[in-house]
């Protein structure tokens, strides 16, 4: 997709110049207890996503991805803690199954299904969508056809993200 | 679009024949917003004047060229179907003007698209459209008879910009006026109807055609506008996501998307997590790359060889540091495609080191400006995209295991 490739070496470039310097912040200021662990982990955490908001700007779903770590920065700033900007990781592993399984129904039943189900079943998978993607249920991304614009660039900037962080992880 | 084909050869192409006229004249009337049936109707028409276009026609039908045919037909507007009650008037025109060749499908469409702008006058004036017609039998002659629907296709839209060009000369300029009417006209006047329609094509508007048994108010155009819209943006979602291309159908898609988000996020959750274990006990690696090593890059960026940092990015209020992972990042971008991965993260890394000794520190030299280089950055661009190419890759190799196991992370 063109405009991945010509988004490609910015975005990188504009991740990798926010995160590594965080991430050193962090190495310098952890102290190696093992409380501060599991902090530094919600840190990091922190740095990733929101270096992957600042790196993709101009889109619906960075915005709102900007906006809620800063929200859940401020919120637990006192216990220095921040969460992912997924919805609770708990929550989220747990709507998973629940996922497969109109999948696995869907693939069953795929022809036999009349149209106002089949309709339904979009309609359920897009409203898990907008669970996924940040921002997905506020007022930016009302209509199917923003909610798959935004899809799409967050995909692409997804996989430059992990591509980044793997690249990082690999030659430690 | 076989069916219309059909209804077009079960009709008579047996010479010029009053009573088909008359007959299609009250066929015409009863079934007023039918513009498929009315634009058959012209069409054999046409072929029943002209025997020596049967042949012509016949073979359009054939390849399907007659379809191409209809396509003037989404000129029709729906406005007003007094107008097609001159139409026997305007076949017997077309009887008259033996003396031309190749007249009547191209009248035929000319017809139509005289229609579409005269949409809204209740008197058809057919001597205008009769210099129209034949102002716009040659344009027609070349499509009908070009090699397939593909050249017809293109000059089409040539043929109605020229059209209406020349609406504009002939008729004045009430003519654009009643053209930009011609699809509310059309959408409320056809509010009504579920036969098979079309609608006006208007190039302000968005054109949609409506296919056989659908409704053609309004609220169901946008709808399927809407529509086709989403089936647009799903394609290219599949495209983005791997292994979606034997997928049809919106919800098979949405899941395979689904599944692939989750994926994604799963693992930047556990490389973050991998990140956050390195970042507290050990230091990223240090790796020192020099310039010298990478000669290309230093081909597009002379600049560069002076520098340990790279000049040629696009200015991102880098502080030095940041400016120098910047730089051998993207330096490194220019290694052969399967160490691009390796590239990036040796130079990321290696940068982040480098910021903290003070040694390094003597290397950077600041930047005032950065100049956008797309020329240079373009062999960026591919390398760095195969890295991405990684990530789907193994997203498809673990596929199976995220649908039927546990989830396990492979990275």
């Amino acid at each position: 997709m063109d405009p991945r490739k010509i988004m490609q070496p910015s975005f990188t470039a504009k991740y990798v110049s926010y995160l590594v310097p965080a991430l050193t912040n962090i190495g310098k200021q952890a102290s190696p207890s093992v409380g501060r662990c599991i902090d530094a982990e919600k840190i990091v955490r922190y740095e990733i996503d929101m270096a992957l908001a600042l790196s993709a700007e101009g889109f619906a779903w960075s915005h709102a991805l900007e906006h809620k770590l800063r929200l859940n920065v401020d919120n637990h700033n006192h216990a220095g803690k921040s969460q992912s900007y997924l919805a609770h990781d708990d929550d989220h592993r747990n709507t998973m199954p629940v996922n497969h399984e109109p999948a696995a129904k869907k693939l069953k039943v795929d022809r036999t299904r009349s149209e106002p189900e089949a309709a339904e079943e979009e309609e359920e998978r897009l409203t898990y969508l907008r669970k996924l993607i940040p921002g997905g249920s506020g007022e930016m991304m009302v209509d199917d056809e923003t909610l798959l614009s935004e899809l799409g660039s967050y995909v692409s900037c997804l996989e430059l993200q992990v591509n980044v962080l793997r690249s990082m992880l690999q030659f430690n | 679009m076989l069916h219309r084909l059909e209804s077009l050869e079960s009709c008579n192409y047996n010479g010029m024949d009053v009573a088909v006229l008359e007959r299609q004249a009250a066929r015409l009337k009863w079934q007023q917003q039918n513009y498929v049936v009315q634009n058959n109707n012209l069409v054999e028409l046409c072929a029943s004047s002209m025997p020596q276009f049967q042949g012509l026609i016949g073979s359009n039908i054939g390849s399907g060229q007659m379809v191409q045919l209809k396509r003037p037909e989404v000129f029709l507007g729906s406005g007003d179907f007094q107008e097609f009650v001159n139409f026997p008037v305007a076949g017997a025109e077309f009887g008259d003007s033996e003396k031309l060749d190749l007249v009547p499908p191209e009248a035929a469409a000319d017809y139509c698209i005289s229609r579409t702008s005269s949409c809204q006058m209740t008197a058809l004036n057919t001597s205008v459209m009769k210099e129209e017609r034949e102002d716009m039998v040659l344009e027609k002659m070349e499509s009908t008879t070009g090699s397939g629907r593909e050249s017809f296709n293109k000059r089409k839209p040539e043929a109605v910009a020229d059209h209406k060009g020349k609406n504009k000369r002939i008729k004045g300029e009430g003519e654009s006026e009643v053209k930009t009417k011609c699809s509310t006209e059309i959408s409320r006047n056809s509010s009504k109807e579920n036969s098979k329609a079309s609608e006006v094509q208007k190039l302000d508007y968005i054109h949609v055609r409506a296919r056989r048994g659908q409704a053609t108010d309004s609220h169901s155009l946008a709808e399927r506008a809407r529509r086709e819209k989403i089936s647009m943006k799903m394609k290219c979602l599949q495209d983005l996501v791997p292994g979606c291309n034997k997928i049809t159908g919106k919800a098979g898609m949405l899941d395979e998307i689904i599944n692939y988000v989750q994926s994604l996020q799963r693992q930047v959750e556990f490389l973050s997590m991998k990140i956050a274990a390195l970042n507290s006990s050990v230091q990223f690696n240090v790796e020192n790359l020099p310039m010298k090593e990478f000669p290309a890059y230093v081909a597009n960026f002379p600049a560069a060889a002076k520098l340990p940092a790279m000049a040629g990015l696009p200015y991102f209020q880098l502080n030095p540091l940041q400016k120098e992972s910047v730089n051998c990042m993207l330096n490194e971008s220019i290694l052969p495609a399967q160490t691009a991965t390796e590239g990036i993260a040796s130079a990321s890394v290696s940068i982040s080191e480098q910021s903290l000794s003070s040694s390094s520190m003597t290397q950077l030299q600041p930047f005032s400006t950065w100049n956008m280089d797309p020329q240079g950055s373009s062999s960026n661009l591919t390398v760095i995209f195969h890295s991405s190419s990684i990530v789907r890759v193994e997203y498809i190799r673990i596929w199976h295991l995220i649908r039927y196991t546990p989830d396990t992370d492979t990275s």
